[in-house]
């Protein structure tokens, strides 16, 4: 699979903000199957827009995003092609940090609870297995939903700014697992970020 | 999980509002509906009780016509008039006898010596409600067949016969009774042997065939212009409210017994369609109220809703909880509403059967409630659907 943008351009920027993206406006942009790639820009460049005309979330845009797949249905997609850690997360604060994964899981039947657990483990955050998502702090509220992203198939993998709540020991262990979920599926990763982030090995770093 | 997740976000009380008035709702519709269906047959003409359609009218007789007669007859306009109303079927005349009629026993028959006058009247042989081989006079005939109202023998036999030490009589001795007519005017008479050959529950007049009232007004008759004081006039349909308003409007008078139940089942039928009125408010705002309700649920937990068509849930699946709450909460105000109608309709069928001769009527009561079930549950179904997918599914602005 690969996905591939051509033209696109935001319906909501100018084209004057947008003259210096390796991204908008471009012919083409191909993100390859297996790869990494960091986007790089300041906040109010589009970072999570480029993301979300990929995940199908936003349809406001001119040009074209085209995804080489079987698919589809926008549902299908984000069940078996495209995983995302949103910025907000989209947590659902009223079920707890192990329902908030599940609700993922049920739906994909990706991994076992077990495979969960361990995740929930390495993370540091069992002692909040059962907690309220709407009681856990925005690094934790981070990592639970980078788990609920793993939990099902994906040739890509999209992160909006995965890391801005959290420590360097916290990043490393969440490096090492994506590290090795993406290998498993022989998956891209695109993450956002406002700088370079140094932990990872980047195929490719875009500026935005 | 998602039905956990979306468990939370019902209002059960609304819910409850909601089964409680569409119960309410579809339970009086569906049996006043059926209420009209079975007794409409009782009100109508079908069945025996109230099987009159005619009744006999006239004008009123005030203060100033009882000086100028005339006033008191139709025109020809005026019955054409009539024949034109749409509730009417048909109209008949009332001949009268245009001369002087006297009736009497004579010392030698063996019946008590009376000596009365009489008046008599003819309507066409189709309106008569007596059926009699008897009925029938031509030229040179010396018996003539009468007809008199049934009422006129109780009258008799229990108000007369009693105060006056007569015997009573019944219909069979009285058909018996041969008395003599004295017909006069025109400055001649003749005399004709009679006999009451039958009683008349509908016409309130002394009937004689239409042939020898012919022949003698012809021959006795002090004018030759027709005097019609009297109708017969036959309904389509006598429970119509319009009849009673154009006699009103008319002045003209009508049996009014034929008719009060026409005023009866006017109200009848005016309260059913109040009651009907209401219960379709009512039903009408269960419905409004409850799509109301779920429009807020779903506005309230928008975001709620569109994470989790951005984890991947399709807006059929989100939709399918609220579609499922949505008909079982009608399920169980409907099915219980079913049940309750079909049995009160048991309960007013045992009191109309014992009080009338009554064939049921097919019950409506099942297949228009599913029936209101199914198109209720498949609107529902469709506003959440468009609603949640409004919400999943990216918008273009």
């Amino acid at each position: 699979m690969q996905i591939r943008l051509s033209n696109l351009k935001p319906t909501y920027m100018s084209e004057a903000e947008l003259s210096a993206s390796d991204i908008y406006l471009q012919k083409e942009v191909v993100f390859e199957k297996g790869k990494k790639y960091l986007i790089k820009a300041n906040s109010g460049h589009g970072k999570s827009s480029v993301l979300n005309f990929i995940y199908g979330s936003n349809y406001n845009y001119t040009g074209k995003v085209d995804y080489s797949s079987k698919e589809d249905s926008i549902f299908n997609l984000r069940k078996t092609e495209i995983s995302y850690v949103f910025q907000d997360f989209k947590l659902f604060p009223s079920l707890t940090l192990f329902e908030n994964i599940q609700l993922k899981n049920k739906l994909t039947h990706y991994k076992s609870s077990g495979q969960i657990e361990e995740l929930i483990e390495k993370m540091q955050l069992t002692h909040r297995r059962d907690s309220l998502v709407g009681t856990l702090s925005l690094g934790q509220r981070q990592r639970v939903a980078i788990i609920r992203a793993l939990c099902q198939p994906f040739n890509f993998l999209l992160l909006d700014e995965p890391f801005s709540h959290l420590d360097s020991s916290n990043i490393k262990i969440i490096v090492d697992i994506l590290n090795k979920e993406l290998e498993e599926r022989q998956a891209s990763v695109i993450i956002t970020a406002l700088d370079n982030l140094p932990f990872i090995e980047f195929d490719k770093t875009i500026n935005l | 999980m998602l039905v956990k997740l979306q468990k939370k976000t019902l209002v059960k009380i609304q819910l409850i509002g909601y089964i409680l008035t569409l119960f309410i709702g579809v339970f009086i519709v569906l049996t006043t509906l059926q209420l009209y269906q079975d007794v409409k047959p009782l009100i109508s003409e079908q069945t025996d009780v109230f099987s009159d359609k005619s009744a006999v009218i006239s004008k009123e007789v005030s203060v100033f016509k009882s000086v100028n007669k005339d006033r008191i007859y139709f025109s020809s306009e005026e019955i054409e008039e009539l024949r034109d109303q749409p509730f009417i079927k048909d109209v008949s005349i009332f001949n009268n006898a245009d001369f002087r009629i006297k009736a009497y026993s004579k010392q030698s028959e063996n019946i008590p010596l009376f000596q009365t006058d009489l008046f008599f009247e003819s309507i066409p042989d189709a309106y008569i409600d007596v059926k009699t081989e008897d009925w029938i006079w031509k030229e040179n005939d010396e018996v003539v067949p009468i007809i008199i109202p049934e009422n006129y023998l109780k009258l008799y036999n229990f108000g007369f016969a009693e105060s006056q030490g007569l015997p009573v009589l019944s219909k069979n001795t009285i058909s018996q009774i041969t008395f003599n007519l004295k017909v006069s005017g025109n400055f001649s008479s003749e005399v004709f042997k009679s006999r009451i050959v039958g009683f008349s529950n509908k016409i309130n007049s002394i009937l004689v065939p239409e042939t020898f009232l012919e022949y003698t007004n012809s021959k006795f008759g002090r004018s030759k212009k027709s005097r019609i004081s009297r109708l017969l006039v036959t309904f389509n349909n006598p429970t119509d409210e319009r009849i009673l308003q154009f006699f009103n409007e008319n002045n003209y008078s009508i049996n009014k017994d034929k008719l009060e139940f026409s005023k009866l089942s006017f109200f009848f039928n005016s309260a059913l369609v109040f009651v009907i009125a209401v219960a379709l408010i009512i039903l009408v705002l269960s419905i409004a109220f409850i799509l109301l309700s779920f429009n807020l649920i779903i506005q309230k937990n928008k975001a709620m809703i569109s994470n989790l068509g951005a984890i991947g849930y399709s807006y059929k699946s989100i939709s399918k909880f609220y579609q499922v709450v949505i008909s079982a909460a009608t399920i169980i105000a409907i099915f219980p509403a079913i049940i309750l109608g079909v049995y009160v309709r048991n309960l007013y069928l045992d009191k109309i059967e014992a009080l009338f001769e009554f064939s049921e009527e097919r019950s409506y009561i099942v297949i228009f409630g599913i029936s209101i079930l199914a198109v209720l549950c498949i609107v529902y179904s469709i506003v959440i659907l468009k609603k949640i997918k409004a919400i999943v599914m990216p918008q273009r602005y």
